[in-house]
This record gives structure tokens, sequence and C-alpha cells, in this order.
């Protein structure tokens, strides 16, 4: 074995003068992802942004140039701001409260709750049920004659029961209620997850300095667990500005658009109404606030940490 | 890990892979509708010679398992070597899976498209298909147009090209009721304001919704804001719709007002504007649970007990059929103008220009919009006003839940449809007013906008169109 490190000691060390041929190496490993990439995501967002500037019905060869026209139109469409107002509005909600329930469940199962495995199914389930299956069950719960109704009388709340889906109040958090309960579990688990990365000294160095649940809680495992609050705020922020099958199957973006998404909009904009031209400008706009989105959270995420 | 002859070739080989997938891909997105493609240019005057074999995929929406079924059994009847299989998608998602199906050679070969703002319209898809004249023209001879309802063909050309074959019309402005209901709490069906008022406070004191409408669902709301603007003036919403009245009418206000006061005084059932036609008020009206639902003639299809025990088997019903009949709109304007029907070619059949089946998909298109047997096998369904001149439902042949309490009013239902002349549903209406008048009967019913305003916002609607 001595002999042949020898060997290969004596051997001249390498050239650092690449041959123009060697820059290529590892590129048949690379080309899947690149074609991929390229082909499919940018290339489509290319297109996307060239039929933007189309006033065009997506089937036709009537396809007329308005150049930035549809972006124009964006600005005067009540429908288009009130459905970003949504969008916002949902997600601040939404994230809070499933951030809120998610870290909550997941502290209370880290604190030995009896039979952890049915809890963690339990609270799971709704994550793994198609919105398709889902949406005539919630529109029977908030409806005039529903459970939720039957449930608020039975408790004496008779005085607020209405038909939750109709009116444009109580429409969208309706919605939102629905969104929670579908995407609590997710939260829950990655948020148990964390917790289970946190090392037991540090919650012991915590008691020993007679720090409560808590304070053990906000001081010791909530910031313990900020890259996975990070990574829900970004997930959750694009989610909610893709936002599509529950407020779709649920209440079709109605009463009057008061549930109206940025998606259910470019659904109706560009299938129901075939102005895929004005769909494909709404949808950049989408697609440039969520990655100015997710950027913005990240920084705020690096500025936090750095100080 | 120098790179080698063979790698290097190897590598060669892979990027002109990827260029060839780029390309591919660039081609399978590429809908700008630049190119040449027959598909896209709106005239593809080919047409195809029917053949007697081939397998053939059949899209479309309406009028669902198993009465398409039961038509695929009766044209293997008659083709046994043309195998067809029935590809279904909600009527709310047919646009969405269309389009990018079209772009393909197979799985979709024969496709069901419609009038106006409707789903699958022509005028938006028919691009798309084949110019069906030539074969009809050998099917029924150089007269064929006067054998065919004009509804269904003039609904159904594009450019001057039959792009699909009616299989029938569907007509709107009727009430369906249960009348085993009716019978039970001895209420009478309504025909003005008052009387309907009555029964609504009866079916209500029993626990039983008068009527539903699932107002969420949009389309809907047009029929019944229809039905009430005849019962004003007769007339009057197909002429605003093309223009040629304003929306601001004072009889369209009217109507309007009426609308809104189907909502406040307990005739459409609390909550409605969060309810979907359909599945929701179809299933409250199939389990019984409410015994009035806005519907058309598309609805007598569950007049046949079979047809009927599924549809309440869905509706999570476990009872046996009931007696449902079509009414007339009661006469909530006081006018006197009743019994006013509307409608517009419900669905043809189109054979896509893409197919690689296009022989026997055009046999199948022929078969279900020229054919006698195909027209008796759509007559006997109930589900559509024939589009072959003289069909009419075979009553010897068609086993009705009550025959002696529904041939008679099906009759006179069937005798007046036929009898429509220029009175479209959907046909005058483009897609942009279907969402204004959506928008605009939700906002009344919600209290937030008043008729004069929703008028003004509709006429401002058709204006935007040009």
């Amino acid at each position: 074995m001595s002999s042949t490190v020898r060997r290969r000691r004596a051997e001249p060390a390498p050239t650092t003068k690449r041959h123009p041929v060697r820059g290529l190496n590892g590129l048949p490993w690379m080309l899947p992802a690149f074609v991929f990439v390229v082909g499919l995501i940018y290339y489509s967002v290319g297109y996307t942004v060239y039929i933007s500037g189309l006033d065009w019905d997506g089937l036709s060869v009537k396809a007329k140039a308005v150049g930035l026209g549809n972006y124009t139109k964006m600005l005067g469409d009540p429908v288009f701001w009130a459905s970003l107002e949504h969008t916002a509005v949902f997600w601040v909600v939404t994230f809070a409260v499933q951030t809120l329930l998610g870290f909550c469940l997941a502290a209370i199962m880290h604190s030995g709750a009896k039979l952890p495995t049915l809890h963690k199914v339990l609270i799971f389930i709704p994550t793994v049920l198609a919105p398709a299956t889902m949406a005539p069950v919630f529109r029977l719960f908030f409806d005039h004659d529903g459970m939720l109704n039957q449930i608020l009388t039975a408790i004496g709340l008779g005085g607020i029961t209405q038909s939750w889906l109709a009116n444009e109040t109580t429409a969208l958090p309706a919605v939102m209620l629905i969104t929670i309960w579908q995407w609590t579990g997710l939260w829950f688990i990655l948020y148990y997850a964390a917790m289970s990365q946190i090392e037991p000294e540090l919650l012991e160095a915590a008691r020993l300095d007679r720090a409560g649940n808590l304070r053990t809680l906000w001081y010791v495992v909530w910031p313990s667990c900020r890259g996975t609050t990070v990574s829900l705020a970004m997930l959750s922020f694009i989610g909610a500005l893709k936002t599509f099958d529950v407020p779709y199957l649920v209440t079709t973006g109605g009463p009057y658009h008061s549930t109206e998404f940025l998606g259910t909009y470019i659904y109706r904009i560009g299938i129901r109404q075939a102005h895929i031209g004005y769909a494909a400008a709404i949808s950049i706009v989408l697609l440039v606030l969520a990655v100015v989105g997710a950027i913005v959270i990240g920084r705020a995420n690096r500025t936090q940490r750095e100080n | 890990m120098t790179l080698t002859g063979v790698h290097f070739k190897k590598a060669t080989a892979a990027a002109a892979a990827a260029a060839l997938a780029m390309a591919a891909l660039a081609g399978c997105a590429d809908t700008s509708g630049t190119s040449s493609s027959a598909t896209s240019s709106g005239s593809t005057s080919a047409s195809a010679e029917p053949a007697t074999s081939g397998e053939i995929v059949w899209w479309g929406y309406t009028p669902g398992s198993p009465v398409n079924e039961q038509y695929i059994a009766a044209f293997n009847k008659q083709y046994p070597n043309i195998k067809v299989t029935w590809k279904q998608t909600s009527i709310d998602d047919y646009d969405a899976a269309l389009r990018p199906a079209l772009g393909n050679a197979t799985g979709l070969d024969v496709y069901q498209m419609s009038a106006g703002s409707a789903n699958g319209g022509a005028a938006v898809f028919g691009g798309n298909a084949i110019d069906l004249a030539p074969a009809v023209e050998a099917a029924l001879g150089a007269d064929w147009k006067s054998k065919l309802s004009s509804t269904g063909v003039n609904a159904l050309t594009v450019d001057g090209e039959l792009k699909a074959l009616a299989a029938g019309a569907v007509f709107s402005g009727t009430i369906w009721i249960n009348k085993d209901l009716f019978d039970k709490y001895k209420v009478t069906p309504p025909t003005d304001w008052a009387s309907w008022k009555k029964a609504c406070e009866t079916f209500s004191a029993n626990g039983v919704t008068c009527f539903v409408q699932g107002a969420g669902q949009g389309a809907f709301n047009i029929d019944t804001i229809h039905a009430i603007a005849d019962n004003v003036s007769p007339g009057t919403f197909v002429k605003a719709t093309k223009g040629e009245v304003p929306w601001t009418d004072a009889s369209i206000v009217k109507a309007l007002g009426l609308w809104k006061k189907l909502f406040d005084e307990g005739i459409m059932q609390p909550g409605a504007l969060g309810q979907m036609q359909y599945p929701d008020a179809n299933n409250r009206f199939m389990s019984q649970k409410a015994a009035m639902v806005m519907m058309g003639t598309w609805y007598s299809q569950y007049l046949i007990p079979d047809v009927m025990k599924s549809a309440m088997q869905a509706a999570g019903s476990t009872a046996e059929p009931f007696t449902m009949l079509p009414i007339n709109f009661p006469d909530i304007a006081g006018t006197g103008n009743t019994g006013s029907l509307f409608g517009d070619v419900d669905y043809g059949q189109g054979v896509s220009a893409k197919s690689a089946n296009q022989g026997a998909a055009t046999t199948f298109a022929l078969w279900m919009g020229t054919s006698k047997e195909g027209q008796q096998a759509i007559a006997n369904s109930l589900n559509l006003i024939p589009a072959l001149k003289g069909v009419t439902p075979d009553w010897n042949t068609v086993k009705l839940v009550n025959s002696s309490a529904q041939e008679g009013p099906m009759k006179d239902l069937i005798e007046r449809a036929s009898a429509v002349n220029d009175a479209p549903r959907f046909a005058t209406i483009s897609a942009d007013m279907n969402q204004a008048l959506m928008d605009a009967l939700a906002k009344v019913a919600a209290g937030k906008s008043t008729p004069d305003q929703a008028a003004a916002d509709l006429d401002k609607a058709q204006k935007a169109q040009g």
C-alpha cells in the first residue's frame, strides 16, 4: 500500500489549465432537470408574458396585440382589487390562526398527552381529504338549515344564525375557516417535528432558571421553531396567492365576488369569459407578487436573525 | 473524468435529445393560433366519409350517465363495430378540460358543442371541428336544412360551416313540482303571486322547502329572470340581450324588482345565494325536501323511473320515484302573460379536426343528429326536443313514473316547445354579458343594488362589448 501511495505522490500534479470541452463535465446529468426547468417552467412563464400582451380567446387565430393594455385594464378593475384584498386578508388570518393552533397543538403533544397517535391522526386527517369531496359537505354545514346554525341554536346563540355562504360579510370568513380546518394538521406536524429537534439541555436549562411553561414556550421553543415559521409563512403566502379549490368549490367566488381570489378570478376571466390575454396578465402579477413576497419574508427573517 | 470521444458523443446526443424535448414542449404550448393548422383557422372544410368501424371517444357534460350509455347501446345495434367511450366532465369544468384535449389526435374524437355563452360554445370551440355539412347532405339530401330544426343548424354553424350536429334543443321557463308533495299537503300548483305565496306558507309550515334555487350558480338565475321578464313583457329580455332594447327599459327594471321580491317574501329558500343549482338544489328536490325547482325541459328525463331512481340515489334518497310535473312560471307580474318558453340547441356533436378516427366519429355524429333511430332514442329519453323534425317520443315505449298524470303535461310541453321560434336562452348572451347578468342578479338579491342600479350596470356592460 505504501508503494502505491508513493507512486501516486510521484505522479505529476494535474494541470490547472482545463480543456474547454471539460466545461461540459456533468452536462448529461444536469440535462433532465435543465430541460424540465427551462423547457417547461421558464418557457411557460415567457409564453404567459407574451400572451398577456394579447386580446385573445385562447383558441382562435384572431389575437390582437394590446401591449400593456391588459395591465392598465387591471388597474381599473374592481374585482381584481377585491381579489387582492381577499388574498391579503386570507393570508394574514389563516397564517396567524394556523400558526397559533399548530404550535399550541404540537406543544401539547410534546407535553405527554395521552393517546398521541390517535390525536395526531385526528388532527392530520383534514389535510389529506380532497376539497372536492368536502365542498358539498361544507355548503350543507354553512347552509341556513345547516349544522352550524343547529349547533349555535342548541347552545343559545340562535340570534347569530344566518346563511353564512350567502352573506358577503361571512362568506370569506367561512372560506378561511375551511382552510384553517384543512391545513392546521400540516402546521401541527411541522411544528411537532421542529420541537423534536430542540436540545433537551436547552429546555433543562430553562427549567433550572425557573422558567414556567409559558415562558419556556415563548423564550425557548418559539425562537427555536423560527425556521419552520418562516418556511410556513412563505408557503402560506404563495398558497394564498394560488388559492382556488376551496372558494371555487364552495362558493364559486360568490356571492358577487366576495370570495373571489386571484386564482378563481384568473379561471373566471380566462376560461369562462375566454379573455386569455387578460387572465395571463393577472397570472404574471400573481407570479411577481409570489416572488417578491418570498424574497421579502426571507430577508426579514435574515435581518431579524442577524439582529 | 475527462470527456473522451465516447462521452462527448453521449453528451452531444443528450443535448440533441434535450433540444428536441424543448422543441416538443414548445410545440405543446404553442396555441397562439398563428400556425396554419386547420384546427385553429376556423375554416376546416375537410369533412370525413362516414365509416362503419373504429374506436372513438365522445366528450361531453350532458345529459350524463346512464342516458349517454343508452344512446351508445342504441347506436351499437346499428353499428356494432364502432366502439364509443363516453367521457363526461362536470358542466363547469367542461371548457377548461376541452381546450387542452382538442390539441390531441387521440382521446377525443367527438365532442359536445352548444350555443352562445353556454358551455362548449360553438363560437369558441367550433374552430377545432370539421365541417359536417357535406356528410349531412349525403345523409338527408340537398334539402337537409328543411328537415332539421333551424335552431340547431343556426346555432352550430360558424363561418358558414356546420361545426356540430344538434342532438336537440332544451327550453326553460318552466318550474317542476313534486305532485306527491302537493297532493299530500293539499296545495294547488301556483299560478300567480298570491297562490305561490300561499303554497310556500303551507309547505313551510310542514317543514318542506317550497321553492329551491341554487342562486350561487348564476346561469340558472338568468333563466328565472328571463321567465319573469317574459311575464312582464314578452320578448323584451331577448331584445335586450341583442342590444335592441336598453337594459334600463322599465319592464326589465320591474322584472328585477320581482326577482328581489322572490327573496324578500319567502318564495326563494333562505340562503339561496350560497347554494348551487347542481348539486344542491337538484338534490334537495330529488330527495323530496323541496316541492318546486326552476328547471327546463332537460328535467323531463326524470319522468323515467330508472333515471329518476339514479338521480334520487345520487341525492341520498332511497325512496321510490315520485310524480313530478312541469308547470308554467306563475304570473307574478299580474299581466296574464304566462307559458313563456325559451331555448337553444342543448348540444350538438362535433368531430375533432385532429381526430384520427374522423370516419367513425362522423358516423356517430350523423346517427345522433340525423337518423330516425338516433333521434328516436333521444326523444324517448325525454331529455331533449329532437332536432329532426317530426320525431316525438314513442309514448307506447316510454315508461313514466306515473303515466296517467305525466303523459298529458309532457305532450303539451313538447308540443309548445317544438313551436317556439326565435326565443333563445343563451345564444344571444355573450360570456361577458352572462357574467354581468350573474353579478347584477346576485347584487339585487342581496340588496346590494337596486333594480335601477342593476339595470344601469347591465346596460353599461352591454355597451362595453359593442
